[in-house]
């Protein structure tokens, strides 16, 4: 059993070792600048995701959503682990800072966000990483008062809001034709807004049903 | 040859992903090895972007040979995908730590007893 | 095209708000509707079109093997539906936006999207696997997940191959640009798109998640699973069959799915195990179908319609047998199950050892007739095996209470009987008298052979996560190998 797994992993490496040497040197791409200026964005890959593919781009939000209510599902059915929380030392300058740091975290997510179309960024970055900045937060602060400021059922209806908002983004660029940049920038602050809060319920769910960060 | 180099690397890192899958019993491990293959599988697709000397492919970043751009908006699709998939199946072992007191593999699979 | 895209944006959204507004239910029955809908107004198909601009946009068709698909998908999503009616909200929703999912993969010809739309099918389908939090069905789950990626890593490297070559995703422009697949990078791309796609489609060996998965899902799941989201993988492994040169591959595969499913369903005890087997078993007799192509592959198609409809039928009831009685043991299970379950699994077992006026005889006998002679007989061989599998259910058609629910088993069986007039009225020309005494011939031939191997039980090799993975690795190496050396 063991030699037979070795030899197959290492054929399968061996194999696309061998289609790889024919991959290289590469040619020339496709002509890409006509295609991304027509749905007015600057960057080719934001085009191809919130435009051409954006079928591809819908199911995706939908397996992080679905993803995420099922870490929701998963984690209701066992017990909350309370007694087990690390207590967090009060600090007034790491509140203080971590108060002005997650500004600074928030209006650089949202920059990201509204110039995705234009340069590097875009939506799941920026979600990313205002996600982090909360993981930020909750490190100074403890997760469970973040939990009480930010009130979780109102997160659940804005985090599904928006892939229903993105979904219907999808039907008027794919199936009514809408170009420009409007849309571009709506898809990318509502995949940025799902996947902040999406990052925030994995993250406040671990925590508080496993008792570390 | 940096595009070359890449794929082989991703390739090296599959290969280890799954062999890590498959020889350990943890269930953790598991998760770990897998994580690493998929982390291959998207290297792989970056470097097949890839071209000598290029620039990203986004307007008005100077001159010369962009980048292809598309295995790069696959590559955003494969990472979120492999992000979400993981983050389920690390609170099913969870679950399963918690109802079935172990993470080993050949144990969870045991057969259901017969009554 | 634009029709049949807004039907499943339709599906997407509806799921997705009731899930948001607790309403799922409403929002499943209104699916159904834009589902029917969105169907009527593309009906007779449409040519294969774009879905946003060139040169990156999504190549959608609605072909026949579409067509065939869309149109029973709203009745196993409302058996489904009738089913699981007293589930909460979130339930009937994710099990919309899985139905959803099966309509996008049906129109799909391009490889990222069909590995997207598979990925958003296997997550939607763990969930719904561990939705009653039951350990086992979790662990089921896992290995589901666990599997499944490893098989879609393997489908992503091969589609970076594929793509690095022709510098295109869409099966139909691969086809026409007919390069030299012998080359080893796309002879090894397109075999590991065809080794990936087999661990989703449950073939033998590396798809032997499937009974454990299809086995512990709640009773609805099963039928949704075993009738439809499971012939996704299926669908996409003859979508490569169409445009690439794997066919031979896909029905060697089926092959060795069909005698591996059989002989493991033969002597399985637990009747939902057995069940999920012989779903095993007839994924090999599509796939044979489908990798064979040409007039089999409409026989391909016919089949897996059937399938849907009469093993949707047999996983209901069994479903409903195991929740009434307490026990999924054949032999503990007999003369105790209700009345719906029992007629449900002597209708179903009917149709699918295709007894001749239902529906399994006409995708049996279509194939069988078009088929090349080492296939064709196997199709006889395998119409045997079905039926001595089979056979071991007849004690449990003895109903003995009356209560029950017949909703979903009626709308199933109803299906089952609108496929067979149908197909009694479309494909005339199976119905031979020598198709007829070949197909009852079959069904005694397999009620003796139940006889003679009903005293023997050899001690089959037990199913392991470790062995699927080594398995996995090792059709990973042997298909891109053998298309090489083919070359």
């Amino acid at each position: 059993m063991r030699w037979a797994a070795a030899v197959a992993v290492l054929a399968v490496m061996g194999l696309l070792a061998l289609a790889t040497l024919g991959l290289f040197p590469r040619g020339p791409i496709p002509e890409w600048e006509g295609p991304t200026l027509a749905y007015g964005a600057r960057n080719a890959v934001a085009a191809i995701v919130l435009g051409s593919r954006l079928w591809d781009t819908l199911m995706e939000v939908l397996v992080y959503a679905m993803a995420m209510l099922g870490v929701r599902m998963g984690m209701r059915t066992l017990p909350e682990l309370a007694s087990s929380r690390p207590q967090v030392a009060e600090t007034p300058l790491l509140l203080k800072a971590a108060d002005i740091l997650i500004g600074v975290v928030l209006v650089f997510s949202l920059y990201l966000a509204a110039s995705g179309h234009l340069g590097p960024g875009g939506g799941f970055p920026a979600g990313a990483i205002l996600g982090s900045g909360l993981l930020l937060l909750a490190l100074a602060k403890g997760a469970d008062r973040l939990a009480e400021e930010l009130y979780e059922p109102t997160l659940e209806g804005l985090e599904y809001g928006a892939v229903a908002v993105l979904v219907a983004l999808g039907a008027a660029t794919l199936l009514l034709g809408v170009r420009g940049q409007i849309p571009l920038v709506a898809a990318n602050l509502f995949i940025g807004l799902e996947v902040a809060i999406g990052a925030w319920v994995v993250l406040h769910r671990f925590v508080s049903h496993r008792g570390e960060i | 040859m940096e595009g070359l180099t890449a794929a082989l690397m991703a390739i090296a890192l599959a290969g280890l992903g799954l062999w890590t899958l498959i020889r350990r019993r943890n269930a953790i491990w598991k998760l770990l090895g897998l994580n690493v293959a998929s982390g291959g599988s998207i290297l792989f697709l970056v470097a097949v972007a890839h071209r000598p000397e290029a620039r990203p492919p986004i307007l008005g970043m100077g001159p010369g040979p962009a980048a292809d751009p598309l295995p790069q908006a696959l590559v955003l699709t494969a990472i979120v995908i492999h992000f979400a998939t993981l983050a389920l199946s690390l609170v099913y072992v969870i679950f399963l730590t918690e109802r079935r007191h172990t993470q080993d593999v050949p144990r969870l699979e045991r057969p259901r007893r017969r009554r | 095209m634009i029709v049949a895209a807004g039907g499943v944006l339709a599906y997407f959204f509806l799921g997705v708000v009731g899930i948001v507004t607790g309403r799922g239910r409403l929002g499943g029955a209104l699916a159904i509707l834009a589902g029917v809908v969105s169907l009527g107004l593309w009906a007779p198909g449409f040519p294969e079109g774009l879905l946003g601009d060139p040169p990156w946009g999504i190549p959608l068709v609605g072909d026949t093997l579409a067509l065939a698909f869309w149109s029973f998908i709203p009745l196993v999503h409302a058996a489904v539906w009738w089913s699981e009616r007293r589930r909460p909200s979130a339930f009937h929703g994710l099990v919309t936006l899985l139905v959803g999912t099966c309509m996008a993969t049906v129109l799909s010809r391009d490889l990222f999207n069909m590995y997207v739309a598979m990925e958003l099918g296997s997550l939607l389908s763990f969930l719904l696997i561990g939705y009653d939090a039951r350990s086992r069905a979790v662990w089921a789950s896992l290995q589901y997940l666990i599997l499944a990626t490893v098989g879609m890593i393997l489908y992503l490297f091969g589609v970076g191959l594929v793509y690095g070559t022709l510098g295109t995703l869409s099966l139909s422009r691969i086809a026409e640009l007919s390069p030299d697949f012998s080359q080893p990078t796309l002879a090894v791309g397109i075999g590991l798109l065809v080794a990936g796609t087999a661990v989703k489609a449950g073939v033998f060996l590396v798809g032997l998640w499937l009974p454990a998965a299809y086995g512990e899902a709640p009773a609805g799941v099963a039928t949704l699973l075993a009738g439809l989201v499971g012939k996704m993988g299926i669908v996409v492994l003859a979508r490569l069959s169409e445009a690439l040169p794997v066919g031979m591959v896909v029905a060697a595969l089926g092959l060795f799915t069909a005698l591996g499913g059989l002989l493991y369903a033969i002597w399985e005890r637990d009747l939902k195990m057995f069940l999920a087997y012989q779903v095993v078993a007839h994924i090999g007799y599509m796939l044979i179908a489908f990798g064979l192509g040409g007039p089999a592959f409409l026989g391909g198609i016919l089949y897996a319609v059937a399938h849907c409809l009469f093993k949707g039928l047999l996983f209901q009831s069994a479903g409903q047998a195991v929740e009434a009685v307490g026990e999924r043991d054949i032999g503990a299970l007999a003369g105790k199950l209700p009345r719906p379950a029992a007629w449900g699994l002597a209708f179903g077992t009917g149709a699918i050892v295709g007894l001749p006026p239902l529906a399994g005889f006409v995708g049996k006998e279509y194939i069988g007739a078009v088929a090349p002679p080492p296939f064709s007989w196997l199709a006889v061989l395998l119409a045997v095996g079905a039926a001595a599998a089979f056979v071991k259910l007849v004690p449990l058609f003895r109903a003995t209470s009356s209560e029950g629910d017949w909703g979903s088993m009626g709308l199933l069986a109803a299906g089952v009987v609108g496929f067979s007039v149908w197909g009694m009225a479309s494909v005339p020309h199976v119905w031979t008298m020598d198709a007829v005494g070949k197909a009852l011939g079959a069904v005694v031939a397999g009620f003796g052979l139940h006889f003679v191997l009903r005293r023997r039980s050899p001690r089959l090799p037990t199913v392991s996560m470790d062995r699927i993975s080594v398995a996995i690795v090792i059709g990973a190496a042997v298909i891109p190998l053998a298309l090489l050396l083919r070359g």
